[in-house]
């Protein structure tokens, strides 16, 4: 009798298709040598959530596609079968490989050929991890199947709040969907740089009602017909789910299809890795329990570390500083270590005074003694940065590759993604700074203006400080437009002075205001200069570049004080390093451009409780040193 | 060897798998099954001696406790069942008689320790008789409680209840067939149990009125008596009950209202509340009932807890009922040895 049910269950089993690959880059250099389903978040597979999660949420029946590390993907599954994890009683995974598949579209294509789906399915694109129950979604769709025998598709929405952090500017989407939850509209608005959204007047003209949701996650779930599989195999350009929807929705008479849309709300989650800001979203979420009952396996110790978790037999020192972030398994700290919003994985060590901060290290690294790790970097499996060494805004990886790198110790190579430097095309490098890890609280916000008006960024630095009268802002303007054009074509700088000269008559500015504007105009543009360890170098080279403009405009006491007052606005005002107003400083007294005897009156007035002050205090304690020293050699 | 073993143990993970599913949802049925399991475990008979047996159901509880931290029922029943397999083994090797001496039950003398690993054949059929005499005890539970509403609800007294619980929706049933009565019902928030309760209450005509948890100190200067389930009762006699009841408790002890816990036998834990371990204690649900998703840039500064259980302390109890009668607090102890045997406490 019940092996009759088994049987029968079988017929009806309900199926899921799980895509394991990401096809994109975005991980590296971590997936070369861990597939993204095998990432540890919060300390657990992430394959092991999607599992249960398609279990709890009722499916019977998985297809898992491999392309890549199908050995270890294999071994996992067999071994949770083994060890009878709570899934494998009630679900089934067969694993699929195609190695020859390069996007999320083949793989579909290479399972329609295998027939093996029967009816509606659930399609999960990689690293979902959610808590919705699938079979009261796939009632749904099977009722809407009833009414319009076209439905292909249900997408799964998530109601979310603008800003949240979860919700990856990538992953931003704007749709439109009539009254009975057919969408008409689907655009990621991110993806492109266009700022406009276009609506077709037909929409608003064929409906009656229509909703606009900008609020929008996508789950990266979607109940499928079994003509999805087919549409799949006819388009061979969808390449993804999106090209799909797309291309759905443009050409809806000719296919005959149509596309539903399902907004969770309460406590149903949903929502997939596939960048390092939706890995660090849903790591966060994970611990604070919104996925609810699918729990991460640590219990965090609230008290000494905020908003942290902690795998097992992890060492971590007293005086370790750790904060918003995620260490795995045999991880030890050393003391000082200053953590913040990172995610360290296995058997990494760090050793004393290392700061990492919004970073990703990936399994069995070793950062030595006060080295730093900083601003989205992510270090592969094995790499060592060796002592004091500064990691910035890189992904670094343990051996040589092809890739043109430079090496920063012996088993640490920078890598350098094709599209970095040389592809002009911003949207693929302003998505990929994007989706880079999610900064604390206001930090974010600036960053997010900057990114937006990005072109504006000069002119909204200029009146920060004392706006200074109409003229004289014109002045600054056009002096720092030909600066910026005599540096990059290498023009004489005498000629350089005679246009500012000129310009200076033209707007009608006083001798001081012409000094200041200048020696600004200058720091200013250094901010424009790479950052990097080469940063100072190539500073002083610009600054020697000028010299002439520097020897012309700073010729007495009075002119130091301007030039001195335009190095403080700059440097307050101004993005930069710490160490920035003392390199400037001191490069400009080396040079003789300013006296000691300036520079000590001018530190006099500055307040003693600012930023820039603390900045300063090192030069000038040297100056006054120097100065003793010099009375006593006498 | 693990291999064999993760076989062996496909009957209590499909048990978890059930209770992760929600295939059965009140603790009732998880008793239920559990018995059953333990009794299909007992009648395979894949064991020679009282020892294996023991050992083999002691694995269960393991496995249960690791990957579901917060039931207490399954493991309760299983513990109890251990102490019964004691028992019927004294009884079947025949030592009880002799050795009952007064020094015996006082010391517990170790000097004479039985023999478990010895193999009896009429142990077999001596568990599985007394397994089904306690499978009625499971069945007939609720009914016991409930018979003995009467005695503990007058005619117009106001009585305030908080969320659902069967066994308190049996009781307040039964006492009304013979008294008229006003029921309060606390609603529960965020899962909000406390409506389908009154709804089914005032189904079977009893006077109820629902109100909101903030409510509960207005209210209870009118209460005569608060009857409440829970989740376990801890050794100490202190709860783990939904959250909201330590602080109706509190109004009740500030009125000095009478608060009676009904208890099946099964919700009795030998376990204390660890001072140092409130997070192993509780459980935390998604905080989507109390705030919702889409509330955006709140949630990325803002870390929200909902936590599902309140830790009552036992001199905010006044009295348990179980289907033997009512007890004190203080008197749980006492249940507990005659439930558990004491080596089974921890496992």
């Amino acid at each position: 009798m019940s092996k009759k049910n088994d049987l029968l269950a079988k017929e009806n089993a309900v199926q899921a298709i799980l895509v394991a690959p990401t096809f994109e880059d975005e991980f590296l250099p971590i997936s070369n040598d861990i597939p993204l389903c095998l990432f540890p978040v919060v300390n657990k597979p992430l394959i092991d959530y999607t599992l249960e999660f398609l279990s709890l949420g009722g499916v019977e029946e998985t297809f898992l596609f491999c392309c890549n590390h199908v050995a270890e993907i294999k071994d996992h599954i067999k071994k949770s079968v083994e060890e009878t994890v709570g899934w494998t009683l009630t679900m089934k995974v067969h694993i699929i490989v195609s190695e020859s598949c390069r996007s999320f579209g083949d793989c579909l294509r290479d399972l329609d050929a295998k027939g093996l789906l029967r009816g509606d399915f659930v399609l999960l694109e990689p690293g979902v991890i959610s808590n919705i129950s699938l079979s009261s979604l796939l009632k749904k769709h099977s009722d809407i199947c009833q009414m319009d025998k076209g439905a292909a598709m249900t997408v799964i929405f998530q109601e979310c709040g603008l800003n949240h952090r979860s919700l990856c500017p990538q992953d931003e989407t704007l749709v439109i969907m009539n009254s009975k939850n057919r969408l008409l509209f689907h655009k990621k608005t991110k993806k492109t740089s266009d700022k406009k959204v276009d609506f077709p007047l037909e929409i608003f003209l064929e409906n009656n009602s229509v909703s606009i949701y900008h609020n929008l996650k996508d789950t990266h779930i979607a109940i499928c017909s079994s003509s999805v599989l087919p549409l799949f195999s006819d388009n061979f350009d969808f390449q993804t789910k999106d090209d799909f929807v797309r291309g759905l929705l443009m050409n809806e008479e000719i296919m005959g299809s149509t596309v539903y849309g399902n907004i969770l709300r309460g406590s149903n989650y949903g929502g997939a890795i596939h960048n390092w800001r939706t890995y660090q979203s849903i790591s966060m979420e994970l611990k604070n329990k919104w996925v609810h009952p699918l729990v991460p396996p640590t219990k965090k110790n609230r008290s000494i570390y905020e908003d942290s978790a902690i795998g097992t037999s992890t060492k971590v020192a007293l005086t370790a500083n750790i904060c918003r972030s995620i260490l795995g398994c045999n991880v030890v700290i050393g003391n000082n270590v200053k953590i913040q919003d990172a995610f360290i994985f296995d058997n990494t060590h760090i050793e004393d005074n290392a700061v990492v901060s919004l970073s990703v290290i990936g399994p069995n690294c070793i950062v030595k003694n006060g080295a730093k790790v900083t601003a989205g970097s992510i270090l592969g499996k094995g790499v060592v940065i060796e002592e004091n060494c500064l990691v910035e805004d890189s992904l670094v990886q343990q051996t040589k590759s092809d890739n043109s790198e430079d090496k920063i110790g012996p088993s640490a190579y920078r890598l350098r993604l094709e599209e970095d430097e040389e592809d002009i095309d911003l949207d693929k490098s302003l998505a990929r700074r994007m989706s880079r890890l999610h900064i604390h609280e206001a930090t974010y916000e600036s960053e997010y203006e900057s990114e937006d008006e990005f072109s504006e960024s000069e002119d909204a630095l200029s009146h920060i400080h004392s706006p200074p009268p109409d003229d004289t802002k014109l002045f600054f303007t056009e002096v720092i437009d030909s600066l910026t054009r005599g540096f990059e074509d290498k023009l004489l700088c005498d000629n350089l002075i005679l246009e500012i000269n000129s310009s200076r008559y033209a707007y009608n500015v006083t001798v001081k205001e012409v000094n200041f504007n200048v020696i600004k105009a200058i720091l200013i543009m250094s901010g424009d200069l790479p950052e990097g360890p080469q940063y100072f170098s190539s500073f002083a080279q610009m600054l020697s570049y000028f010299a002439p403009l520097f020897n012309n405009y700073i010729k007495n006491l009075s002119a130091m004080t301007d030039c001195l007052q335009a190095v403080e606005e700059v440097a307050i005002s101004g993005d930069f390093k710490d160490k920035w107003a003392v390199f400037t400083l001191k490069y400009l007294y080396e040079k003789d451009y300013l006296s000691e005897e300036a520079i000590l009156d001018w530190f006099g007035t500055i307040k003693t409780d600012t930023k820039f002050y603390k900045q300063v205090k090192p030069f000038t304690d040297w100056l006054e040193e120097a100065e003793e020293e010099d009375s006593d050699d006498e | 060897m693990t291999n064999i073993n993760f076989q062996d143990l496909s009957d209590v993970i499909r048990l978890i798998s059930d209770i992760k599913h929600k295939n059965i949802l009140s603790s009732h049925d998880i008793a239920l099954k559990t018995e059953a399991m333990l009794e299909a475990l007992i009648a395979q008979g894949k064991w020679t001696s009282a020892s294996e047996l023991m050992q083999l159901i002691k694995q269960r509880i393991k496995c249960i406790s690791q990957s579901l931290p917060m039931e207490a029922t399954a493991i309760n029943v299983m513990r109890h069942i251990l102490k019964v397999i004691r028992e019927e083994f004294e009884v079947a090797s025949e030592k009880k008689g002799e050795s009952q001496s007064l020094q015996y039950i006082v010391t517990g003398a170790s000097s004479n320790v039985l023999d478990y690993s010895q193999s009896l054949s009429s142990l077999q059929a001596a568990l599985l008789d007394h397994l089904s005499e306690y499978k009625t005890e499971l069945e007939t539970s609720a009914e016991n409680i409930a018979a003995q509403a009467s005695e503990h609800i007058h005619s117009s007294e106001t009585i305030l209840t908080f969320g659902t619980s069967k066994t308190v929706q049996r009781f307040l049933k039964a006492a009304s067939k013979k008294r008229t009565f006003n029921v309060i019902v606390v609603e529960a928030a965020p899962l909000y149990l406390g409506h389908s309760l009154a709804a089914n209450l005032a189904k079977s005509n009893i006077q109820t009125t629902v109100i909101p948890d903030s409510a509960v100190f207005a209210m209870m200067s009118r209460v005569n008596k608060v009857i409440i389930g829970t989740h376990t009762v801890l050794a100490s006699g202190g709860l783990r009950a939904s959250s909201g009841i330590h602080a109706l408790a509190l109004a009740a002890k500030h009125y000095s209202i009478p608060v009676m816990v009904l208890s099946h036998m099964y919700k009795f834990t030998p376990v204390y509340l660890g001072s140092n371990d409130h997070e192993a204690f509780n459980d935390c649900a998604s905080p989507a009932s109390l705030i919702p998703y889409s509330s955006g840039q709140v949630l990325n500064k803002a870390e929200v807890t909902n936590a599902v259980f309140d830790f009552v302390p036992p001199e905010l109890v006044t009295l348990f009922i179980t289907h033997q009668g009512g007890n004190s607090p203080s008197y749980v102890y006492r249940l507990l040895s005659e439930l558990y045997h004491p080596d089974d406490y921890e496992i």
